[in-house]
């Protein structure tokens, strides 16, 4: 065995500490498709569910045992910045898969690629959570996104599942190309030697004045990329046909665990990357930002599906929290981001779960079979109505102190427009969320009521204990935040 | 870590949510229990309360039964509550309030019991809440809650238009009080670059008066229109009223009490302990602008009440101009007019409550309140019609009556600031009458139709519940003194805040008046003693801070 060789050996086994949890997880991913899809009669692959739930609970120890460092010729890091991120992934897939048992049930679906797939798109989050160099990001992107790709077309005899996978998947591919076409002008720009994003932002900072288009446009397009990636307006026509037509598990999960690892991505890329040029990336995020407030929380108000408000209402979330990327100190910003991730992902699990316990009932999809719930099912329109208004950002819920804290980063680094206009797009969005509050509790219900049961309960009950329990100790939660991050 | 008195206060404020804990405990179909259950814990929170009125040192202007827990140290947050005058009177007037609105419910509320007074509770301890905390956090927490269980009041227990109102008011406070937080946000950072540290407590906001003094012409204009802005809609000013009319009409008689008593005074206690102090240079600034939308909102509110055909519609106007005419007296920034605004704060929800309270009373019979469909009750409800005068009167100023003190200072406050803008609002005072007894007049006099004259008289439990409306008018306007000593001391140091050097400038005047008026005296003993009398009758209130019953002779 020649030197060379030798080294490479010996820096990958000295690097593989770094990335257990993705290479747990696609060995597991792996062995689930082959020999373990033998292991269960057609009618027993509901099990798969439990196991990808205890897979995903390893995990979680995994991350949460993972140490700071770089490898792998630095394509790969884990530092203060994303730390908390992967948590936030398998937090997302793990509602994702719970709820999954049950619905698949219902449709006679379960198969167990469907769980091996999520695993390998949380694989590809948590490799995007470190990604540190432009190559690595766009390959931890497409392995996250192709396995969402399939998913959302799961019910392939559906055809508005089809759709959603075939629209999701061109924008999906349309997007990754301009991502590529801009990682290669960005290459060329600073000089052809790197992709890393620490060594480009000195590059780059030494770039000659008349390539300064180039750099421009090569940060523009990977900035257009990401905003695919999270579906920030204007670049987000794919999000509510696809959120409509995927299965609602799916739904949950798209809504949150992607959307971590790529606001992670986006942080450590704006913020390490490109913090030196940021002149040119500020101006189009704070529009970026703006707009998906606007839109979002505009264009929620006149749907009739809950998906599809949930799905507009996510953008405008996720507008909010790219107030934080706009921060001139990453490691804040970084702070607040992840805070923010971590309630709206319990939140919006929590309002899926509803919408899914009233699918296996037959209803749920529409805003109007929420009528009179609050009469038929007390308990579980008091989650949602929970939810709900945490969503909005009424204090003293748990949304409220993520929101607090967020825009108070933005007003200490001097955006106070976009603030201003954040708090009153966020007026805005307690009218449709109160919208849903109203037809569950001052509309007659139709029918009698109904007691409750099924394991969605579980989730629903989980998650809204949760909210209330960070309710009350919400101030904590800020110090917690500063805690994960600072440690 | 708390004194036995903060924790008293904070039992009596978070009695009423505790008690909606348990109550959330028992069946839905025991109407009995929610209903006597929770009019128990009211009238427990209100004798809790009663001791701080005996207790509270009149000369001092500190925050008294201070205590703080530190809450969110990263940020500076504290869990700090305390009391000075001001807060007192408004706290004491929600616990009073309380009981009644509790108590006006049994008739009026017929579905889902338990719901109700579940959120009333919850809705009392969000308001007592918002006058003893001494953090902005904490402030802007409480100022938020009330929200929510008011939505439902209206939304669920209201008239036919209940959701438009209640989505409606909900919207406009929010997008009110969320201006209100990035110039809280503002300040808390602008303070973090002047004096390092990251602290929410009121006391040092206060104490930021003089750097965002210092601060940009534009800065300071911003600031304080955003705290106006959230504040105004919730007075309701001129323009930012149009909620208030809407959320009375479709409220149930309790929550329209609510709202005109508790919820309309967190504006103007807004305007007194967070716009006045922290922000005196551009508040006076904008003064043209904040004294014109107030008179506006006098005349205006009181033009709109008097074409009113709905009854409960008028009192929500006389709302408008009566907020206006409190508005007016602060923006004095005098110790008479703040401290009329105050207490007119007090009589409009007291004079009010019994007005909506009236209102209801004749909807629960009749399933009407349209003034053409009234006339004549004085024959059949006799009772009803002296206890309607006597509110009637209470709200348009009769001497002897609550209304007519708080007028009264209110005009002389206004009148040393502004002359001009006193006239105007005399007006504004003299069309309230107008309306007042023109209404009273098409109600209780006249012809009776056959359907009005089976109306029955008020009962037991709604005397019970008119009774201390009624003495408290009285006791207010005989006897004023005690709650002008109480406002005192604070007040002397708001307008201090506001002007320094204020009180100085009013005792070197003063006495270079009786100077004056001695010199006088002295050479031309006889023939000056006309002209100097009254001057000398003016300065001498002022002089002494004004402890003064002075609109009340």
């Amino acid at each position: 065995m020649n030197g060379f060789s030798q080294g490479l050996l010996d820096a990958l086994l000295r690097d593989t500490h770094l990335i257990l949890p993705q290479l747990f997880l696609m060995t597991v991913a792996t062995l689930m498709l082959w020999p373990g899809d033998l292991m269960f009669s057609r009618a027993e692959k509901h099990k798969w569910a439990p196991i990808t739930l205890l897979v995903l609970a390893i995990t979680a120890v995994l991350v949460t045992r993972t140490t700071e460092g770089e490898g792998f010729s630095r394509m790969f890091r884990m530092d203060g910045l994303t730390r908390g991120f992967p948590m936030l992934c398998v937090l997302g897939s793990a509602g994702a898969v719970a709820l999954s048992e049950r619905l698949l049930d219902s449709l006679k679906q379960q198969t167990v690629e469907y769980y091996a797939l999520i695993l390998f798109s949380l694989s590809g989050m948590l490799f995007l959570c470190g990604a540190s160099d432009l190559i690595s990001i766009y390959f931890s992107v497409e392995l996250m996104a192709i396995c969402i790709y399939i998913l959302v077309a799961y019910l392939r005899d559906r055809a508005t599942s089809v759709e959603a996978g075939m629209k999701y998947f061109l924008l999906g591919a349309f997007s990754s190309g301009i991502l590529v076409y801009g990682i290669s002008l960005l290459y060329g720009a600073a000089g052809g030697v790197t992709t890393n994003l620490a060594d480009l932002n000195q590059a780059l900072a030494l770039t000659p004045k008349s390539s300064s288009l180039l750099v421009f446009s090569g940060v523009l397009m990977v900035l257009v990329g990401m905003g695919f990636k999270v579906a920030a307006v204007p670049f987000h026509m794919w999000s509510p046909d696809a959120y409509e037509g995927a299965p609602t598990p799916i739904t949950t999960l798209m809504a949150t665990a992607p959307k971590a690892a790529g606001l992670a991505a986006i942080l450590r890329v704006f913020g390490t990357g490109f913090h030196g040029v940021s002149s040119d990336w500020v101006l189009p995020l704070s529009y970026i930002a703006g707009a998906s407030m606007i839109l979002g929380n505009i264009a929620a108000v006149n749907q009739d599906s809950m998906k599809r408000l949930l799905a507009y209402s996510s953008i405008a979330h996720v507008g909010y929290m790219l107030l934080g990327v706009l921060s001139g100190d990453p490691r804040a910003g970084a702070q607040a981001v992840w805070l923010y991730m971590a309630i709206y992902i319990v939140m919006n699990t929590g309002a899926f779960a509803v919408v899914i316990y009233l699918q296996g009932q037959g209803e749920g999809e529409r805003i109007e079979d929420f009528k009179g719930l609050g009469r038929k099912r007390p308990v579980l329109a008091f989650a949602m109505m929970v939810f709900l208004l945490s969503l909005a950002g009424i204090p003293p819920l748990v949304g409220f102190f993520g929101k607090f804290y967020l825009f108070k980063l933005a007003i200490e680094q001097g955006y106070v427009t976009l603030t201003v206009l954040a708090l009153l797009t966020s007026a805005v969005s307690a009218y449709y969320y109160l919208g849903v509050v109203s037809q569950m509790y001052f509309r007659e219900p139709e029918g009698e009521a109904i007691p409750m049961g099924g394991t969605s309960v579980f989730i629903v009950t989980l998650a809204c204990i949760l909210i209330l329990v960070g309710t009350a100790f919400g101030p904590w939660l800020l110090d917690l935040a500063g805690k994960v991050f600072l440690a | 870590m708390f004194t036995v008195n903060t924790t008293l206060m904070l039992v009596a404020t978070f009695l009423p949510v505790l008690g909606a804990l348990v109550l959330l405990l028992v069946p839905k179909d025991q109407r009995r229990v929610f209903e006597v259950g929770s009019l128990l814990i009211m009238i427990a929170s209100l004798l809790l309360s009663l001791p701080f009125w005996f207790g509270y040192d009149r000369a001092s202007d500190a925050v008294q039964w201070a205590g703080a827990w530190s809450w969110i140290p990263a940020l500076g947050v504290k869990f700090s509550v305390g009391m000075d005058g001001i807060s007192l009177l408004l706290w004491l007037l929600t616990t009073f309030i309380g009981p009644i609105a509790i108590a006006c419910s049994f008739s009026a509320i017929l579905e889902r019991h338990k719901e109700y007074y579940i959120w009333m509770l919850v809705l009392q301890t969000a308001m007592l809440g918002v006058f003893i905390t001494q953090d902005m956090f904490l402030f802007y927490l409480f100022w938020e809650v009330m929200l929510v269980p008011m939505y439902f009041l209206i939304a669920i227990w209201g008239g036919p238009q209940k959701l438009y109102a209640a989505i409606k008011l909900f919207l406009y406070t929010l997008a009110g009080s969320v201006l209100m937080l990035v110039a809280l946000l503002a300040i808390y950072f602008l303070q973090h670059q002047t004096t390092g540290v990251y602290d929410f407590s009121l006391a040092s906001f206060q104490a930021m008066a003089p750097v965002i003094a210092q601060q940009s012409k534009s800065y300071q204009t911003l600031m304080a229109l955003a705290f106006f802005v959230g504040f105004a809609i919730k007075v309701p000013m001129f323009p930012f009223h149009t909620w208030l009319p809407d959320a009375h009409v479709q409220a149930p008689t309790a929550g329209s009490v609510i709202l005109a008593a508790i919820l309309l005074k967190m504006g103007t206690y807004g305007f007194v302990r967070f716009l006045l102090p922290i922000m005196p240079t551009a508040t006076k600034d904008l003064m043209p602008w904040f004294l014109g939308l107030s008179l506006i909102g006098i005349i205006y509110g009181a033009l709109v009440a008097m074409i009113q055909k709905d009854m409960k519609k008028l009192v929500a106007y006389s709302s408008v101009s009566h907020l206006g005419l409190c508005m007016l007296g602060l923006f004095a920034l005098n110790p008479y007019g703040i401290k009329g605004g105050l207490f007119q704060m007090l009589n409009h929800g007291i004079s009010t409550s019994g007005l909506f309270l009236a209102v209801g009373i004749v909807y629960e019979r009749r399933h009407t309140r349209m003034i053409a469909d009234f006339g004549g009750l004085s024959k059949s409800m006799p009772i009803f019609a002296t206890i309607f005068m006597i509110m009637t009167m209470s709200s348009i100023g009769l001497p002897l009556l609550n209304g007519f003190i708080g007028e009264g200072v209110i005009l002389m406050g206004a009148f040393q600031a502004f002359p001009w803008a006193a006239v105007v609002a005399t007006l504004g005072i003299i069309l309230g009458a107008a309306y007042m007894l023109w209404m009273f007049q098409r109600v209780m006099f006249g012809p009776i139709t056959e359907v009005n004259e089976k109306m029955e008289d008020l009962n037991l439990r709604e005397i019970l519940y008119f009774a201390p409306l009624v003495i408290a008018a009285f006791w207010i306007g005989l006897y004023p003194g005690p709650i002008m000593d109480v406002m005192d001391a604070p007040v002397r140091k708001l307008v201090e805040q506001v002007s320094p050097g204020f009180h100085a400038a009013q005792d070197l005047a003063a006495k270079q008046a009786a100077a004056a008026k001695l010199g006088m005296k002295g050479m031309t003993a006889p023939a000056a003693h006309h002209d100097s009398d009254p001057t000398g009758h003016e300065a001498a209130p002022a002089a002494h801070g004004a402890p003064a019953h002075g609109g009340g002779h």
